[in-house]
C-alpha cells in the first residue's frame, strides 16, 4: 500500500525537478510569453488558414489590383487582385512547414553525426568533423541556394536544402555536449555496469545534451524561415501562385511607391515570426540552464 | 524694347561670327542633328546611360536574336541600310540600292572613305565577306539563326571596290528591308577572321558612331565615341548600357540620375514619373507582339480545339487595361496592323464557358497540368503577365506550373528542338522590325524554320508554307498582301500560339538628356544626343 504511494511521490518530485521548473522559469520571463503568443496566433493561423482566410490566396481578380486595405480587404490585394491577408495566412503555412521540417531533417541527420562523432572520436571524428568544416565554410543562405540549384526550385526542395543547410550546425553542437557529458562520472558507471555504447548514447548521453538542443532548434527555426523567404524572394522558394511571404515581399517590391502595404506586411508577418521564435528560444535558454535559473 | 532687341540681335550676330571665326576646322560645335542648331554642352559630362531589362544574349549577326542585342549593337556596326524612326529606308553604308530590270539582282553602291574601327576599310569585298558568313556560304552549319533574312540570296558579287551585286535565286521583294534588320551588321573582316572555330564576336568592330570599350557579363556593355566616324561624330563620350532586370530598380535609377533613359517604364509608375519635372516619359509605338508558344510536338497541344480554348481562356483587355494600364491592343494577328500584309481576324473573344466546352469537346473536361516557361524582365511585366494568365487557366481547370530564367539562358531552354524540350508552353514577343508580314510570318510559322531557329512551336502547315513561299517572291504587292491574308486566316484558326498583345512601348528619361531616338523596333538609340 504504501509502495505506490511513494513511487508516486518520487515521480512527482522528479517531474517537479525538471519540467515544471522548466516552465516556471519559462512563464516568469515576459518575452517567452509573448513570443509563445505570437507563435500560438501564427499556429492557430496556419492551422485554420481555410477557415480564417475571407477569400481563396490565388483567386485573382484583375479589376481590383493593388487596391489599399479597406473593409473587403484589410491588407488590400496585389498585382493581380488576390486579397493580401488571406495570403498571408496561406503563407503562415508554407513557412512554418519550411521551419519545422527543415529542423526536423537538420536534427534527424546532423544529431547522430554528432553524437557519432563526439563518442567515437578517432578517425572517424576526424574525417567527419573535417567534412563539418567544409559545409561551415559556406554560409548557410549561400549552401542552400546550391542545394535548390542542384534540386530544382519548389517548396519541398527548400526545405531539402535548409534541411542540409542546418545539419553541420546540429552536428559540431551535440559533438561538442558529448565531448563533455562523455566524460562524467555517471557515463563512466554505466560502463563500468557493461552497458553498451549505443544504449549510453541514447540513454545516458542524448537526454543530457537536450538543452541544448532544444534551444539551438527554436533558433535554427527561425533561421529557416528567414532563409526561406530569402530563397522566395531571390525567385527560387515556393513557385507562383503559391503565397510564399519571400517570393510576396519580391514581387510587391514593384509596387512599393504605388502599394507599400504588398511588402509591409508580408515583411511584417516575417519580423514576427521570426521574432516569436528568437524569444522563445532566449527563455528556453535561460530556463534550462541550471546555472541562470539558480543566479535568478 | 525694339532698341534692346536690337543689340540683342546684334549682340548674338557678333558673337556667331566669332565663334564661326574661331571654331577650329575639323570640330565644329556642336548641333542639334536634326535641325542644324547648335546646342549647348558641356564636353566633361557627356556619358550617357541608359537601363535596359535584358543583356543581349551575344553580338555576333550568326548568334543574335532579340532586341536588347539590336539596340546594343547598332551603336557600333552599321547596316547598310537603316530603318528610320519614320519607317523609311536611308543609305547607311550602302548609298544607293537598285534592283535590276527583271528583278533578279540588286546594285548596291557603297559609302567610299569609310573605315572598320580597327582601320580596316570598308569595301565590297567587306560587304561580301560578311553577307557570305550571315548565310554561311563556306559553312553552312554555321549560318546566322536569321539566315533566312536573305534565304532568297543566291550570291554576292563584288562588282568594284564600291559596288556589290547581289544576286536572287527568285524575285524577293523584301530584300531592301531586310538588309536594313540589325544582326546583318557589317564587322571588320579582320576581326571577323581573328576569331577561332566556335568562337563568336564578343566586341564588335563596325564603323559605327560608338567603339566597344567593355562588356560586364551581367552588369553593363560601355562604348566610347568614335572620332573618326564618317558622319556627324556625336556629342556623348560615351554610352553605357546597363542591365537591370527590375523595373521597379529602373525607375529609381531614372529618378536618382544614375541613369539617364530606361527602357520599359512599369505602367504603375507612368503618372508618378509624369508629374515629376526632370523626367519624360516617351510613349512610342512597337512592332512587337507577345504570345505564349504552344509546343505543338505535345500530345495535348495536337487538337485544335484546346489550342482555341487557351486563348478563349485568357482575357487580353484586362491584361491590358490592369497590368499595362491600358497601353497596347489585343493581338488580332500574328503581327501587329502597321506591318504589311497585315489582315484583322481577331482577337478571340473571352469566353471561359467557350473555353471549358471546347476542352470538354477535346477530351479534357477536367482540363489538364502543363509547364508554362517564361522570361522575367525581358518584356515589360512579363512575369506579371504569365502570373495573370496562369489564374485564368486555372479557371478552366488548366493547371499550369510556371519556371523561368534570365534572358540568355531561358533562350537556349525554350528555342530548342522537339525531343529536348521541357516546356509545354513558352512566352515569347517577335518585333516585326522589317515592317514586311514575310519576317513576322516566315520565320515564325514555316515549317523550315523550326529551332535553333524561331519556329519554336513546330509549327508547320503546308498550305502556309506554299502561301508564305510565294508571297516571298511574288513582285505584285495586292497579291503579296492577298496571300498573306490567307495565311494569317489559317494561323489564326490553328491556333499555334496563345495570342496575347502587341506591346505599346513607354521608355524614361530625364529632362536634360536630347535627341535620344525611341524607336518603334524597341531601340533606343544615343548616336545623335547629348547632355545639356
Amino acid at each position: 500500500m504504501s509502495e505506490p504511494v511513494s513511487t508516486c511521490r518520487r515521480e512527482e518530485l522528479k517531474r517537479d525537478t525538471e519540467f515544471r521548473q522548466v516552465l516556471m522559469h519559462l512563464r516568469r520571463n515576459r518575452g517567452a510569453m509573448v513570443g509563445l503568443i505570437v507563435l500560438a496566433v501564427f499556429l492557430i493561423c496556419a492551422v485554420f488558414a481555410p477557415l480564417l482566410a475571407p477569400y481563396d490566396p490565388t483567386d485573382s481578380n484583375l479589376g481590383r489590383a493593388l487596391e489599399k486595405p479597406s473593409a473587403e480587404h484589410i491588407l488590400g490585394t496585389d498585382e493581380l487582385g488576390r486579397d493580401s491577408f488571406s495570403r498571408i495566412l496561406f503563407g503562415s503555412r508554407i513557412s512554418l512547414a519550411i521551419g519545422l521540417i527543415s529542423v526536423s531533417i537538420g536534427l534527424v541527420v546532423g544529431v547522430p553525426l554528432g553524437a557519432l562523432s563526439g563518442f567515437y572520436g578517432g578517425k572517424f571524428d576526424l574525417f567527419m568533423q573535417r567534412l563539418i568544416d567544409i559545409l561551415i565554410a559556406f554560409p548557410g543562405i549561400l549552401l542552400a541556394i546550391v542545394v535548390v540549384t542542384i534540386l530544382g526550385v519548389g517548396v519541398e526542395n527548400v526545405m531539402i536544402a535548409v534541411g542540409v543547410a542546418s545539419i553541420p550546425i546540429y552536428t559540431r553542437l551535440v559533438r561538442g555536449s558529448v565531448l563533455s557529458v562523455k566524460e562524467e562520472g555517471y557515463v563512466a558507471a554505466a560502463r563500468a555496469l557493461g552497458i553498451g555504447n549505443t544504449r549510453i548514447i541514447i540513454r545516458h548521453i542524448l537526454p543530457n545534451c537536450l538543452g541544448p538542443i532544444i534551444v539551438q532548434s527554436t533558433f535554427q527555426i527561425a533561421t529557416a524561415i528567414l532563409w526561406a523567404a530569402g530563397l522566395g524572394f531571390l525567385g527560387l522558394g515556393a513557385q507562383p501562385p503559391n503565397p510564399e511571404w519571400g517570393a510576396m515581399l519580391s514581387k510587391g517590391r514593384e509596387y512599393i511607391r504605388v502599394a507599400h502595404h504588398l511588402t509591409t506586411y508580408p515583411g511584417l508577418a516575417i519580423l514576427l515570426m521570426v521574432l516569436g521564435f528568437n524569444l522563445v528560444g532566449d527563455g528556453l535558454r535561460d530556463a534550462l540552464d541550471p546555472k541562470f535559473r539558480k543566479s535568478r | 524694347m525694339r532698341k534692346s532687341l536690337l543689340v540683342l540681335l546684334v549682340l548674338a550676330m557678333m558673337v556667331s561670327v566669332f565663334a564661326y571665326g574661331c571654331a577650329p576646322e575639323p570640330d565644329p560645335d556642336p548641333y542639334d542633328v536634326d535641325n542644324g542648331e547648335p546646342v549647348d554642352v558641356d564636353p566633361d559630362n557627356q556619358d550617357l546611360v541608359i537601363a535596359i531589362g535584358a543583356e543581349p544574349e551575344n553580338l555576333d549577326p550568326l548568334k543574335m536574336m532579340s532586341a536588347p542585342a539590336a539596340t546594343i549593337a547598332e551603336h557600333m556596326v552599321e547596316n547598310l541600310i537603316y530603318l528610320d524612326v519614320d519607317g523609311a529606308l536611308q543609305p547607311a553604308l550602302a548609298e544607293s540600292w537598285e534592283p535590276a530590270e527583271d528583278g533578279m539582282s540588286w546594285i548596291l553602291q557603297l559609302r567610299e572613305g569609310v573605315q572598320f574601327h580597327d582601320g580596316t576599310p570598308f569595301n565590297a569585298e567587306a560587304v561580301k565577306y560578311n553577307l557570305d558568313r550571315f548565310m554561311g556560304v563556306d559553312d553552312p552549319d554555321n549560318a546566322a539563326v536569321f539566315a533566312f533574312l536573305l534565304g532568297e540570296v543566291s550570291d554576292v558579287e563584288v562588282v568594284d571596290e564600291y559596288t556589290v551585286q547581289i544576286n536572287l535565286n527568285n524575285i524577293f521583294a523584301p530584300i531592301a528591308s531586310h538588309l536594313s534588320h540589325s544582326f546583318i551588321g557589317m564587322h571588320s573582316p579582320a576581326s571577323l577572321e581573328a576569331l577561332d572555330a566556335g568562337e563568336f564576336v564578343e566586341a564588335p568592330v563596325g564603323t559605327g558612331p560608338f567603339k566597344y570599350a567593355s562588356w560586364d557579363r551581367g552588369n553593363q556593355i560601355v562604348m566610347e565615341r568614335n572620332e573618326d566616324y564618317w558622319g556627324d561624330v556625336p556629342m556623348l563620350n560615351s554610352v553605357t548600357f546597363k542591365f537591370v532586370p527590375e523595373a521597379g530598380s529602373r525607375v529609381i535609377m531614372l529618378e536618382t540620375g544614375e541613369a539617364h533613359a530606361i527602357m520599359a517604364v512599369p505602367p504603375t509608375d507612368i503618372d508618378r514619373l509624369d508629374a515629376e519635372a526632370d523626367i519624360d516619359v516617351v510613349h512610342q509605338t512597337s512592332v512587337r507582339v507577345i504570345y505564349m508558344g504552344f509546343n505543338l510536338e505535345r500530345e495535348i497541344f495536337q487538337d485544335a480545339r484546346v489550342r482555341q480554348a487557351l486563348n478563349h481562356a485568357v482575357d487580353k483587355d484586362a491584361l491590358i487595361n490592369t497590368i499595362f494600364s491600358g497601353v497596347g491592343e489585343p493581338s488580332s494577328a500574328p503581327i501587329v496592323p502597321a506591318i504589311f500584309g497585315y489582315t484583322q481576324t481577331g482577337p478571340y473573344e473571352y469566353d471561359p464557358d467557350k473555353a471549358r466546352e471546347l476542352l470538354a469537346d477535346a477530351g479534357y473536361p477536367d482540363g489538364f497540368e502543363m509547364e508554362l516557361f517564361h522570361p522575367t524582365g525581358r518584356y515589360p511585366q512579363d512575369a506579371t503577365v504569365t502570373e495573370a494568365v496562369q489564374a485564368m487557366l486555372q479557371d478552366v481547370g488548366i493547371d499550369a506550373s510556371l519556371t523561368t530564367y534570365d534572358w540568355g539562358t531561358y533562350l537556349d531552354t525554350v528555342i530548342v528542338p522537339p525531343d529536348e524540350a521541357e516546356h509545354d508552353i513558352y512566352m515569347l514577343g517577335w518585333g516585326t522590325v522589317t515592317l514586311d508580314a514575310d519576317y513576322g510570318l516566315y520565320a515564325l510559322f514555316h515549317s523550315t524554320q523550326w529551332p535553333p531557329r524561331n519556329n519554336v512551336s513546330y509549327y508547320a502547315n503546308d498550305e502556309v508554307d506554299a502561301l508564305l513561299d510565294e508571297a516571298r517572291v511574288t513582285p505584285d504587292r495586292d497579291v503579296r498582301e492577298d496571300l498573306y491574308r490567307q495565311a494569317i486566316e489559317i494561323i489564326w484558326d490553328d491556333a499555334p500560339w496563345l495570342f496575347l498583345y502587341d506591346e505599346g512601348q513607354v521608355n524614361g528619361e530625364r529632362s536634360n538628356v536630347k535627341g535620344l531616338i525611341h524607336h518603334p523596333l524597341e531601340n533606343v538609340s544615343a548616336w545623335n544626343a547629348w547632355i545639356e
